[in-house]
């Protein structure tokens, strides 16, 4: 009654352990039972089978990630808007799109395994490798950005403050006592007129007047509001004191690179944990994406190699749709 | 390749015995390597879970123990572990007895329960009971035995380091857990607890996916879904758990991990002072790690106890010698205790702080959750009734798994309701109800299933007087220890706590608290009993046949034990897995793989 | 011999409800029960804890008996004859279903007026007493004359904490590290105190006397000695008392500590 489905089983046995070389050697040799026939449930390949089970334990792994970031970002009072931590939205869509394509070019490359055109296959999937290194190189890029301005994941190196109090005002006073900062700043105050550009003229007066509020033993919290807008002016809505920051103007981070003056975001911290960690793991999974292409590279994509192909793409389709669920999330809401 | 030849049991086969060795040079290092440690071979590498996790049951009992002494008398000398770990010459410090049961439970329900089910018997059983050579992935299958030796060896490891092994609870609550200042254990003994955390789950994702993948994909011809034996069953719908909840675990581990190392906020509230200690930029939530852990840790529960009842349910139909009764609605439970197992967590999270409006709803839910174990429950005592029942080793812990898990579900109604909750929770009905669920629930289970299965695993049997023994010492100083603790926790008796007596309410509980140490010092000293029965008879028992209890399932008709490969025939199923009893059979069983012809008659008079 | 041993397996499960039903039974005659409720709620938590006591008891005496009499009853040694052949039986898996829902759908709506009572139906009124919790204490703060919190002339105290008896008490719970629970078992409350949330507790104490604060929830090595006091007394005596401390606190500290304020409150 069941020989039509031993029969049926017969084609879905590659990829199975049955040929256990060297596991052998003590004493089952020509013992072995016959070669087993199986009644699948599914017409799946084993590893396709396994691959969208894993893609599955995936999918819960960032659904976890994407659930905390909603808890956490619907809880907190206040949240940065995208300007507030310096993200670029263009180059968010930008990265978006490359990595679209590479969706694409890996699909490319394996129809042309499949019609066995091998070098056209190499082709696509060094386009897709180098999308993805693109990919990779942008978010290194918007990563250093955020570091640029004082944002980091982890708090020792963090320049990011929720509110100008008196822990602000000590950090400001701190890296402008700091001996370098010192130095640079002196090389300032002494430049000639002619060698600064009018941003710097207006920058340097701006500077000088923070350095006597944060200095001065009387400061009021009012000071240090005006301290944390010079330094980084947020878009009105954040704002209290409006009128006082040059909106539209740099603050002095921006003025001056090297001057890195700790930061007022309202909501930055938690921000900069989620964005690092989403983002992070994000690219982590980019990273294993690209070994693995670089590891097909090594082989002759034929048709024989097809199977792994789809595989390595399934999983970066997997990787992409995180990424299409990330962008809106972290750069446009 | 006979199939008609191979259901005629009890003939001692000769597949196993060693061979001519074949002509080539003999590399007895390497050969000793591959075939016993770095195996790929599924019943190997089961044995290696069941070794492993048997090792770590008897130092998460000893832990137990220690527990136990600093409960009945708090802050007296503790004998021979005092001497081992415990500072102040003899005594415990308090913080060593939150590390204490914090690695108690860490060990048992990492460490053991979980890959004594999936790990041990999840492996040696799944191919076996489907007809398959061995796993669909051998590779990955042995990657995941060897995914847990960093967690042996970071859990291990953590005794040892600065403040000890981690001390914050299985649960690990934030900031007791993410803040380094909060507690000694929170130092790197935390971070290890972590580590080793992530490396059972990267063990059990590689397990599960490979194990829902070798069901789906190789079972026998003939063997359709609703011919599978309930352990695979269960085998297979606690592998769906596994994929959808343990991930949910990993992704927070991370997030914890990240609080205490990189300083990120994730678990801490704004300006979070601990111990003048400031870990964490801030403005992050306690409860979310609450949710996430608990997202995970209730579908875990039953990861905890499913694949038992799928044994349980095996060895009682055959030592009933009857079919299971409501073979279909037994699945269906399974998978509505599974599915129902998702929305239920937040019954943890009662009294957490959570909007109470959501209490509402995670109570309800719980209490739904009883009614696909309450299916199980009345079809266990209908496969009873009307049975032969033969009281061996097996079928008494069988048994008792049914009697003990009604008493720790029935608890568990009380937890459920939540203005009772408001009392007991977090005191000793808590501590009651899990672990009639857990010990008293999945231990037997999987102790009937090393009694019933450890022919098929070493070729001979247990011995049966010493197993009685153990069973029925086991089952005395275990319902002494624990059915006690009901009426502690009905005083408000909290748990986790080193020393309760100062407390007015409490001070009289001693004495009680004393019988109930004596008695798991009486349940772990009874454990000898079935060790040396297990390695006695592992080389001298009576040699097992094929198939010593005249089962049916397919993995009795493999040789005990099975060889390379498993099956010497091509195993071809007819029927489902229970046709105990078949009236006009001329034996009283027939085995799944016996064809149609001998049995047809029989069947079409019934029906 | 073989008749034996079903008889003394059966028996021992025989043994389990027997025993388990007396362990219930004598536990209150030596006082291991529980303690003694001095709330107004609490009747009907108790009330409810021995309802479901009562419904589970049953439950659990008649599966037990049913096993211990399928044992007896088929054991191999004495039944004659093969055992009886059937798959299942599907009004039976109905009846099974339908039972337990009702009953726990009726369990599920019965309790939850109670549950509202609880942590729900807030009392409309301004803390009485606001509890922060800390490793390894209880810090209370009272509103001092003025009856507003976070003024600065509000009541400092550790681990003592008074209520008046037949009046609403409603306590605002803080912590200031990590997870507390503030546990107070004759009372039957319990709520989790968690660091950056403000939780209201609300009850109504019935009787005067003094009982136990417990924490109950793990906050490090010194949970277990997180002890306070509760006293309930009678309005009269409870203002007396609070005039005295807050005497003596005018007394002693001319101030109160403002790095403390601070802390307590955010
Ligand atoms: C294998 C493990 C396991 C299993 C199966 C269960 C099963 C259940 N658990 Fe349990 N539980 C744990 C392990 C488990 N639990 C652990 C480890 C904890 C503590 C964690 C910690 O804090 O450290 C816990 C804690 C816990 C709590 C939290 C308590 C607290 O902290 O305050 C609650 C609350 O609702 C609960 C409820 C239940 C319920 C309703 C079931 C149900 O599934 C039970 C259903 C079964 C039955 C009801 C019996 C059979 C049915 C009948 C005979 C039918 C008739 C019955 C009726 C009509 C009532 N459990
Ligand atoms: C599967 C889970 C499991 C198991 C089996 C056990 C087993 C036991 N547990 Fe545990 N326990 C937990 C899970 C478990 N526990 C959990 C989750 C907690 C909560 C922790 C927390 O609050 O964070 C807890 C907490 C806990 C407490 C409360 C501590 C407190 O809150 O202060 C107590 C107190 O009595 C206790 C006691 C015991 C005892 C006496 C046993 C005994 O049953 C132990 C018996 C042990 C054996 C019988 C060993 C047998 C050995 C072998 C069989 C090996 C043979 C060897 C070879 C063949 C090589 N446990
Ligand atoms: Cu505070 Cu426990
Ligand atoms: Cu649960």
């Amino acid at each position: 009654m069941n020989a039509s489905a031993a029969t049926i089983s017969h084609g879905h046995d590659h990829g199975h352990g049955h040929n256990h070389g060297d596991d052998h050697g003590h004493g089952h040799d020509g013992h072995h039972g016959p070669v087993l026939q199986y009644q699948p449930g599914l017409p799946l390949s084993r590893g396709k089978l396994i691959m969208w089970l894993f893609l599955s334990t995936e999918i819960m792994f960032f659904a976890a990630l994407l659930g905390s970031y909603v808890v956490l970002r619907f809880g907190a009072p206040v949240w940065p808007k995208p300007h507030h931590v310096h993200l670029s939205e263009p180059i968010g869509a930008f990265n978006t799109f490359v990595l679209i394509c590479s969706s694409v070019t890996i699909v490319l490359a394996l129809e042309a395994a499949r019609a066995n055109k091998t070098g056209l296959a190499k082709f696509w999937m060094v386009l897709t490798l180098a999308l993805g290194g693109l990919f990779l190189g942008v978010k290194g890029y918007e990563y250093q950005a955020k570091f640029s301005h004082g944002i980091y994941p982890w708090s020792p190196r963090s320049r990011v403050f929720e509110k100008p109090d008196l822990y602000y005002g000590s950090a400001v006073r701190a890296r402008l006592g700091e001996p370098a900062i010192i130095d640079r700043l002196k090389e300032l105050d002494d430049a000639a007129e002619n060698t600064l550009s009018e941003e710097e003229i207006a920058g340097r007066r701006r500077l000088k007047q923070i350095r006597q509020m944060v200095m001065s033993p009387d400061q009021q919290p009012f000071d240090l509001a005006v301290v944390a807008d010079q330094v980084m002016p947020l878009p009105v809505e954040a704002n209290a004191h409006g009128d006082k920051g040059g909106h539209g103007s740099h603050g002095l981070n921006d003025t001056f690179p090297w001057l890195k003056l700790p930061a007022v975001i309202p909501g930055g911290n938690m921000w900069a944990s989620t964005y690092f960690f989403l983002t992070g793991f994000h690219a982590i999974h980019v990273i294993v994406g690209l070994i693995v292409f670089a590891i097909l590279l090594l082989y002759r994509l034929g048709p024989k190699r097809a199977g792994m192909i789809e595989n390595a793409g399934l999983y970066w389709h997997f990787v992409d749709l995180v990424w299409i669920f990330l962008f809106p999330l972290l750069y446009l809401f | 390749m006979s199939i008609a030849s191979s259901s005629t049991t009890l003939q001692t086969e000769a597949t196993h015995q060693p061979l001519q060795r074949p002509a080539r040079k003999p590399r007895p290092v390497a050969e000793f390597l591959s075939t016993y440690v770095f195996s790929k071979d599924h019943k190997v590498i089961g044995l290696q879970f069941l070794f492993s996790t048997l090792v770590w049951f008897l130092i998460g009992g000893l832990l137990a123990l220690a527990v136990r002494w600093q409960i009945a008398w708090p802050w007296s000398d503790v004998p021979v572990l005092g001497k081992l770990f415990a500072q102040q010459g003899g005594q415990m410090a308090p913080e060593f007895y939150t590390m204490l049961f914090t690695m108690h439970a860490t060990v048992m329900i990492f460490l053991v329960i979980i890959p004594i089910l999936a790990g041990a018997f999840g492996n040696f059983l799944i191919p076996l009971m489907i007809g398959a050579d061995d796993m669909a992935f051998p590779t990955l299958n042995m990657l995941s035995y060897w995914f847990m030796w960093p967690a042996f060896i970071a859990f291990g490891a953590s005794f040892f380091v600065e403040g000890g092994a981690a001390s914050s609870g299985w649960t690990s609550y934030p900031t007791l857990s993410t803040n380094v200042a909060s507690s000694p254990g929170a130092g790197w003994g935390q971070t290890l607890w972590l580590l080793g955390l992530t490396m059972v789950g990267v063990s059990s994702m590689l397990g599960s996916v490979n194990y829902m993948t070798t069901i789906i994909l190789m079972r026998a011809p003939g063997m359709t879904m609703f011919r599978l034996p309930m352990t695979i069953w269960a085998m297979f719908i606690t592998a769906v758990l596994q994929a959808f909840a343990l991930p949910v675990l990993t992704a927070a581990g991370f997030m914890q991990l990240a609080d205490r190392t990189l300083g990120t906020g994730f678990f801490s509230p704004e300006g979070n002072i601990v111990n003048n200690w400031m870990q964490a930029t801030g403005g992050g939530q306690p409860l979310l790690w609450q949710h996430l852990f608990w997202f995970y840790s209730h579908p875990a529960v039953y990861i905890m106890i499913l694949p038992a009842m799928g044994m349980v349910s095996d060895i009682m139909t055959c030592f009933a010698r009857k079919p299971l009764f409501g073979y279909r609605p037994m699945v269906y439970s399974i998978a509505g205790i599974a599915g129902l197992g998702f929305i239920v967590w937040g019954h943890h999270m009662f009294i957490s702080g959570m909007n109470p409006a959501l209490g509402i709803t995670f109570m309800v839910s719980t209490m739904m959750i009883a009614l696909p174990s309450a299916v199980k429950t009345f079809n266990w005592l209908g496969t009873i009734w009307g049975g032969k029942i033969q009281f061996t080793t097996a079928m008494l812990f069988a048994l008792s798994f049914v009697s003990m898990f009604i008493i720790g579900g029935l608890s568990g109604i009380f937890m459920a309701a939540t203005p009772v909750d408001i009392f007991i929770h977090d005191t000793y009905f808590i501590v009651a109800h899990f672990h009639y669920v857990l010990f008293a629930g999945t231990a037997m289970g999987v102790w009937a299933g090393i009694y019933y299965w450890f022919p098929k695993m070493f070729g001979r049997t247990m011995n049966e007087f010493w197993g009685k023994v153990h069973f029925f010492l086991t089952f005395i100083f275990m319902n002494g220890t624990f059915f006690t603790m009901h009426i502690l926790g009905a005083v408000g008796f909290p748990r986790r706590l080193a020393d309760a007596y100062h407390y007015e309410t409490f001070h009289h509980l001693q004495p009680l608290n004393a019988f109930m140490t004596w008695c798991a010092i009486g349940m772990v000293a009874t454990q000898i009993i079935f060790a040396i029965n297990f390695f006695w008879s592992m080389f001298y028992g009576p040699i097992a046949g094929r198939n010593p209890w005249n089962a049916n399932t397919l993995e009795w008709t493999a040789p005990s034990p099975p060889g390379h490969g498993n099956f010497d025939f091509q195993p071809v199923v007819y029927r489902g897995p229970y046709e105990y009893s078949v009236p006009g059979a001329e034996k009283d069983h027939l085995m799944q793989t016996d064809p149609p012809n001998a049995a047809a008659a029989a069947l079409a008079a019934v029906h | 011999m073989n008749r034996l041993s079903g008889i003394f397996w059966s028996l021992l499960f025989l043994a389990v409800p027997v025993l388990g039903v007396a362990t219930f039974a004598v536990a209150p005659a030596f006082d291991i029960w529980l303690p003694k409720d001095v709330s107004e709620h609490g009747k009907s938590i108790d009330g409810l804890f021995y309802f479901i006591l009562a419904l589970t008891g049953v439950v659990f005496v008649g599966t037990e008996l049913a096993m211990f009499w399928f044992l007896w009853k088929y054991d191999a040694a004495k039944a004659k004859g093969p055992a009886t052949y059937i798959q299942g039986s599907h009004t039976l898996e109905v009846v099974w279903t339908i039972i337990p829902a009702a009953t726990l759908l009726f369990l599920a709506i019965y309790q939850m007026n109670t549950w509202a009572d609880v942590k729900m139906r807030r009392p409309a009124m301004s803390p009485t007493v606001e509890v922060v919790a800390r490793q390894f204490e209880w810090r209370l703060r009272y509103p001092g004359r003025d009856g507003t919190l976070g003024t600065p002339d509000d009541l400092f105290l550790v681990n003592d904490l008074h209520v008046p008896v037949d009046e609403d008490v409603l306590v605002q719970l803080k912590s200031m590290d990590v997870l507390h629970s503030f546990f107070l078992p004759n009372l039957r409350i319990k709520q989790d105190a968690v660091p950056g949330m403000k939780i209201p507790v609300w009850f109504k104490a019935t009787e005067t006397g003094q009982f136990d604060i417990v924490c109950a929830e793990l906050c490090g090595w010194g949970h277990y000695k997180m002890k306070g006091r509760v006293t309930v007394e009678s309005r009269e005596d409870f203002d007396r008392w609070l005039e005295a401390k807050y005497a003596a606190q005018e007394s002693t500290q001319p101030e109160a500590d403002p790095s403390e304020a601070v802390a307590l409150a955010n």
